[in-house]
């Protein structure tokens, strides 16, 4: 397939998206907005009068109508302004933008973690069914799959951040030195929270590959494979592999979602700047600007991720794109 | 491989995770090492006005790089600050402050009386909740004569003038900077400037603010740290194990259940204080809406204050971290505080006799009366402790936990609610915290007002009266009787007088616990 047309494609695939990206501006501009809570109170805090508050609801235009307020924001959306944040009293695409890459980041590391481990992992279950490591590998993963992110987050900082001081407890950065932090202190403060986000997805990564390896591995292909005198780890890894890997592919596709979005609670745990925690706090603020653009942010990075992989699944594989 | 990090960081400034402050600079010859204290916040400030706003997470921050025109003691006694004396006249109507001289703003302009009158009528009176409610009907006008004098005048004489005026009350702002901004959206509310102890150095959302010691401060000598970090920790357990391994040194709050292991360690200091930029002197407090038929009988809230085992309360669900209250002023609050007033003991059969006479008898298996307590997530422990305790007289108690904005809204907004719940603080006067919440004039959709619907004339005529006498001790006389009948209608269930723990590293001493700058006067053992 030429590149022109994986483009056209792509494209396709993005535009069919924008009708369900709109869809949940709508629902997440009413939903936030009829819950109970008023933004004013965590602005402006406790203690005034009736009038005051009125008065704060008016400068904001908290007091017209819903509808009307929701007509008003897509005409500004429409013409690239996503709004004002309540409480960082700046435009919200700035806000996200300084936010953003501390989830890209995490949650970049925690791909790439659990791709390696995952695929690592499944290979050897697969390859050596039922043996001692192939029974140990599968109740790990499924214990590990099991285990809420927020729990698996407080126990390796008990382990590896308090009782064995490898790792620091929490943050981007060490703050003893003020903000002049470099980029291995970064990384340094990574490890554990891009681990614990990991987990989960390495472990449904690493049930996969094995599931489908173990299928492939005993097709005629790799035993003519074999056959023609390639070793095992040649027949497996040259041509049952990458017939397996198709799942797998479909799995990290959608896991890319998981990731941004289960940032959050990894965030709260460990500390980090992203937009995850920042999407909790602005809920909890009801800062209703920020809480749609944070939506709408992570609602496009999840498109853009099903748009990538189905595009690679139809370079692979090009009768797919019917 | 570290150099080439190093080399990767000049080359890259612009990656946001690191940039901004990314340090390339040519080496430098060695210097003492700077002292940092490092403080935990749970939440993001967002901005730094604190004359626009009340929030506990604004004003930790801005309570070290402003000033307000006096500060206060330990006893809660006024203490010269950017103003150096005042006088009083006819009667409490005229207070005359004057200010100190040759105090500066972070960015070098002088401080004077325009930022004063500035701050008061453009900020204060206009955007900060409480002082608005309480000074824009009583305050006439607040005059300049001269650079470094500003004179208040009001209608009647007004008592606790002079502790609304700290700086958590009222931080004073430079009128160079915000003059003809809105205030709402002024650059430099990103960009704090102040005459405070340190000065504003990077905020980095999410992550840290960065403080630096002023050392222009009025006060020689102070502040004794070279920088102040805040730490944004989310989680509190989180923050808990990070003072344990180091990385943070203050920590103002601490979960009950981590208490004993805190206070086992030797490297850290655990105190006791219910005072700061968060609030003074809380309380937490069960609210029972008087509008419901049960609850506005007397003898049902008397019978429901007293099937509750509050010490029980205390020791289990806020692990002690307070007392149980006797009325509506904290013990903390000392020289407002009357200990002489009506006890409600706890007596499980006397509340069921209480009940019987009101008419809400047992009838079988059924309860005899069933009320819905509404109540934010974070007092879910309080819930099921009061659940378990009205159960032993009969009142079934259904829980409704609810995220604290929506519990706010459904109970002081919306007045939907059987019983709800607040910590109200009852400030450095009562004046300032307690009486919004008995106040007839005060009940209305107002978070953090009259939630009860409570009214009482001799209420309302006894706070009017303290809030107009100007003698300290015949203002403890009245605040005992109304302490006195407040507790007798009993329209709220006063549970605990908040006394949280803190901790902090050993090696650092001189925490101003009861004040909101709580970090002025630091210092790191062994450093100057």
């Amino acid at each position: 397939m030429t590149p022109a047309r994986l483009g056209r494609f792509a494209l396709r695939r993005a535009a069919q998206a924008i009708p369900v990206v709109g869809g949940i501006v709508t629902l997440t501009f009413f939903l936030i907005h009829l819950a109970p809570g008023d933004p004013v109170y965590m602005m402006a805090g406790e203690g005034g009068d009736a009038g005051y508050y009125a008065e704060m609801r008016g400068r904001y235009g908290l007091d017209r109508p819903l509808a009307e307020q929701y007509v008003r924001y897509l005409g500004a959306v429409a013409q690239g302004d996503l709004g004002h944040s309540y409480a960082y009293q700046r435009p919200v695409l700035g806000v996200i933008v300084e936010r953003l890459p501390a989830t890209l980041l995490l949650s970049g590391a925690a791909l790439a973690i659990a791709v390696g481990a995952g695929l690592a992992f499944g290979l050897v279950a697969a390859l050596a069914p039922a043996s001692h490591a192939d029974v140990w590998l599968r109740v790990l993963t499924s214990a590990i799959f099991a285990a809420p992110v927020f729990w698996v987050g407080q126990l390796l900082l008990l382990v590896f951040a308090v009782l064995v001081p490898v790792f620091p407890v929490g943050g981007l950065t060490s703050l003893r030195e003020g903000s002049s932090a470099g980029l291995g202190d970064v990384v340094w403060h990574l490890v554990l929270p891009a681990a614990c986000l990991s987990f989960g997805f390495l472990a449904a990564l690493a049930r996969v590959l094995r599931g489908s390896l173990s299928v492939e591995i005993r097709r005629e292909y790799v035993r003519a494979a074999r056959a023609r005198g390639d070793s095992t780890a040649r027949a497996v890894l040259a041509h049952a592999f990458p017939n397996a890997l198709l799942p797998a592919l479909t799995l990290i596709g959608h896991q890319v979602g998981y990731l941004l979005t289960g940032a959050g609670l990894a965030e709260v745990v460990f500390g980090w700047p992203g937009i995850g925690r920042l999407l909790l706090d602005a809920s909890s603020q009801r800062d209703y600007p920020l809480v749609v653009a944070v939506l709408l942010t992570v609602s496009w990075l999840v498109v853009a991720a099903n748009v990538v992989t189905d595009t690679l699944y139809v370079a692979a594989d090009p009768r797919l794109e019917s | 491989m570290w150099r080439v990090l190093r080399r990767l960081e000049c080359v890259l400034p612009a990656l946001a995770l690191v940039g901004g402050a990314v340090g390339c600079k040519p080496a430098e010859p060695a210097r003492p090492a700077p002292t940092t204290l490092v403080v935990a916040q749970n939440n993001d400030p967002g901005s730094f006005n604190p004359a626009i706003t009340t929030s506990g997470n604004v004003h930790p921050v801005t309570d070290q790089i402003f000033n307000g025109l006096v500060g206060l003691d330990e006893t809660l006694s006024p203490i010269p600050e950017l103003a150096e004396r005042w006088d009083v006249a006819d009667g409490g109507r005229t207070y005359t402050f004057h200010l100190r001289q040759g105090v500066r703003w972070h960015d070098g302009q002088p401080f004077t009386s325009a930022d004063v009158t500035f701050t008061f009528e453009q900020a204060l009176l206009q955007f900060h909740s409480r002082t608005r409610a309480a000074l824009s009907n009583v305050l006439i006008g607040i005059d300049a004569p001269d650079a470094h004098t500003v004179v208040f005048r009001f209608r009647e004489p007004y008592a606790p003038l002079l502790q609304r005026l700290d700086v958590v009350e009222a931080s004073i702002l430079p009128r160079h900077l915000f003059a003809g901004t809105d205030l709402l959206s002024a650059p430099a509310n990103l960009q704090p400037v102040g005459t405070g102890p340190f000065r504003f150095v990077a905020y980095r959302k999410g992550e840290f603010v960065e403080l630096a010691r002023n050392p222009d401060y009025f006060r020689p000598g102070l502040p004794a740290i070279d920088r102040l970090m805040f730490r944004i920790t989310p989680s509190a357990t989180t923050a808990v194990m990070a003072l344990e391994r180091g990385e943070i040194d203050y920590l103002p709050g601490i979960p009950g259940s981590e208490l004993a292991r805190l206070q086992a360690d030797q490297s850290l200091t655990v105190v006791r204080a219910s005072g700061g930029s968060g609030g003074s002197f809380c309380q937490e407090v069960v609210i029972p809406n008087l509008s419901r038929p049960a609850l506005r009988d007397l003898r049902v809230r008397r019978a429901i204050y007293q099937a509750l085992d509050r010490q029980a309360i205390a020791d289990r669900v806020y692990f002690g971290q307070g007392t149980p209250s006797t009325g509506p002023i904290s013990r903390q609050l000392r020289w407002a505080y009357a200990p002489d007033v009506r006890a409600y003991p706890h007596d499980p059969a006397q509340a069921e006799r209480l009940l019987d006479e009101a008419g809400y008898r047992r009838t079988g298996a059924d309860p005899r009366l069933t009320l819905t307590f509404t109540h934010p997530t974070t007092s879910s422990r309080l819930g099921q402790a009061l659940r378990d305790q009205l159960k032993q007289v009969g009142i079934d108690l259904r829980l409704e936990a609810l995220d604290f904005n929506a519990s706010v809204e459904k109970t002081f907004v919306r007045k939907d609610f059987d019983l709800g719940f607040a910590s109200f603080c009852n400030g450095a006067d009562p004046e300032i915290g307690v009486r919004r919440v008995y106040a007839s004039n005060n009940i209305g959709p107002i978070p953090f007002s009259n939630g009860a619907g409570y009214r009482s004339d001799p209420a309302d005529g006894l706070f009017q009266q303290a809030a107009t006498t100007l003698d300290r001790a015949a203002r403890v006389q009245l605040y005992a009787s109304l302490q006195r009948v407040l507790v007798d209608d009993l329209p709220y269930f006063w549970m605990l007088d908040s006394d949280g723990a803190r901790a902090y590293r050993r090696r650092f001493s001189g925490f101003r616990l009861w004040s909101g700058a709580f970090a002025e006067t630091v210092a790191e053992a062994g450093t100057r």
